[in-house]
């Protein structure tokens, strides 16, 4: 169906051994096609708006925002999402003692439901998701940042989010929670949105688009790495854009 | 490079005179005096300031504190970008020291990032790092860096030890001419007078009939506002 070939998404793992960085080389060098091996902006593009086409015939609510005077722009998409009221911590347990990593709260809440729960009377609690798909030109690969919110308007802290990410991939992100999950400065709008770091995005996508390639398959990009990443932070894509979404010419 | 060692120090040892005053909104249980203190223009506010924290600690009850975060006139200093650029970006044609204002409730979490520790500094840092080693050399320097190194380039700014983070740094400032150089230049434009923070775009340092091109001719391409009809530069 659709494949874009590519090899090497952006920087590797920052410890590679040195066979793996010498494969990582011949693949760049000879055995596949030099122009595709990264999404350049102009593809990213075109790839977002086969895939918006798609979304407003499924009515799946994506949009595009274009930054005012320029060529520049990304996908947004927002979700009303039910979780579990455990999910939702006291707000910002900041300690002054406290400086230690949140990986221990994390594993604490994970495990225990009823700690610091706030006083929630629904069965479950209704979340605010915010998605925005950007282009990064640095690493020249898709970025996706969102940010989260109780219905009231509060923020999600980043081990609310961390407890709301689906348990198949918490184990695997928890390993660097430094490097795949943060809050970051969106680069367009200036306001703090957590970011799935790019760096970790090979792992996801290598996979895929080794299979599309060797099945000599045209991909869009943007539908193979969402229907990816997507689902780590609960959205959903739909199976039908992996149908009905052509890649760019 | 060898040469530019003294502009290295320069930049460096750039030092701003601040002024740390407790906003009024605190809740105190005696007056705190303003605290003062040299911030180091590459660093972040948040590695540097926990004196300033300790100091006015002292006249709060713990109930009443939650995560510091810092003001000037009305705007929340962002932690992640360097002293330096905040200074210059809103103070810079104001007299000394810079007047901080100093808050302990109502974060603004519409503004600001959080930084629980100074893990969250680090990893920001080496982010910044590891992005701009992608710009320059594909990420080929900061990968075949040993964690060690990381370490080191990271506690030589929070130390602030010169020597010990450009033994470091140096590598990823290697300038291949055979090469031509870096592959792009890694900048920021920073702005206040619009949403988006900062303007970044690829860059590279060869024209395509490989004169060497300065930060005029960057500027002119990419943000002609920056300077003046008559050829003089306005700094933002």
């Amino acid at each position: 169906m659709f494949l874009m070939t590519a090899t090497s998404l952006c920087s590797s793992n920052v410890y590679m051994s040195d066979s793996r960085r010498f494969k990582s080389y011949n693949k760049m060098a000879g055995e596949r096609n030099p122009a595709s091996c990264y999404l350049d902006e102009r593809t990213f593009q075109l790839c977002c708006q086969l895939f918006l086409q798609h979304s407003e015939t499924i009515q799946d609510g994506w949009s595009w925002e274009q930054i005012k005077g320029t060529d520049e722009g990304f996908m947004k998409k927002t979700v009303l999402m039910p979780v579990k009221p455990s999910v939702l911590h006291k707000q910002h347990e900041y300690s002054i003692q406290d400086e230690n990593m949140v990986t221990d709260d994390i594993q604490a809440n994970v495990e225990d439901e009823t700690a610091g729960v706030q006083a929630v009377c629904e069965i479950h609690a209704v979340l605010r998701y915010e998605y925005h798909v950007l282009y990064s030109c640095s690493y020249q690969i898709p970025v996706l940042y969102f940010r989260a919110s109780t219905l009231d308007g509060r923020p999600l802290s980043l081990e609310e989010v961390w407890s709301n990410v689906h348990p198949n991939y918490r184990q695997r992100l928890q390993q660097g929670p430094w490097d795949t999950l943060t809050q970051q400065e969106h680069p367009l709008l200036g306001q703090p949105f957590f970011m799935l770091h790019p760096c970790r995005t090979e792992e996801f996508m290598k996979p895929a688009l080794d299979l599309a390639q060797a099945e000599n398959k045209r991909m869009n990009y943007i539908v193979t790495w969402l229907s990816v990443v997507g689902p780590v932070l609960r959205l959903d894509v739909p199976l039908s854009y992996s149908t009905e979404v052509s890649a760019p010419d | 490079m060898a040469d530019d060692k003294d502009v290295l120090r320069d930049v460096w040892f750039g030092r701003i005179p601040a002024c740390f005053t407790l906003s009024p909104e605190e809740t105190t249980e005696r007056e705190a005096e303003p605290y003062y203190l040299l911030l180091p223009r590459v660093s972040y506010l948040t590695l540097v300031t926990d004196k300033v924290k300790k100091h006015f600690l002292r006249v709060m009850k713990a109930e009443d504190v939650e995560e510091m975060w810092l003001e000037y006139e009305g705007t929340p200093l962002k932690w992640h970008y360097p002293i330096g650029v905040l200074f210059d970006l809103h103070a810079s044609n104001t007299a000394l020291p810079w007047n901080v204002t100093v808050h302990f409730k109502n974060f603004p979490e519409d503004d600001l990032l959080h930084c629980a520790s100074n893990s969250v500094i680090e990893a920001h840092f080496m982010s910044c790092i590891k992005e701009a080693d992608a710009l320059k050399h594909k990420g080929q320097v900061i990968n075949d860096m040993q964690k060690k190194d990381h370490k080191q380039l990271w506690m030589g700014l929070q130390n602030d030890k010169f020597d010990q983070f450009w033994a470091m740094n140096r590598k990823l400032m290697e300038y291949p001419t055979e090469e031509g150089g870096f592959r792009y230049i890694p900048f920021r434009i920073y702005q206040t007078m619009s949403d988006r923070p900062f303007i970044q775009k690829l860059f590279r340092p060869v024209s395509p009939e490989g004169h060497t091109l300065t930060l005029g001719d960057l500027l002119k391409e990419l943000f002609p506002a920056a300077i003046c009809a008559e050829g003089g530069w306005h700094q933002r």
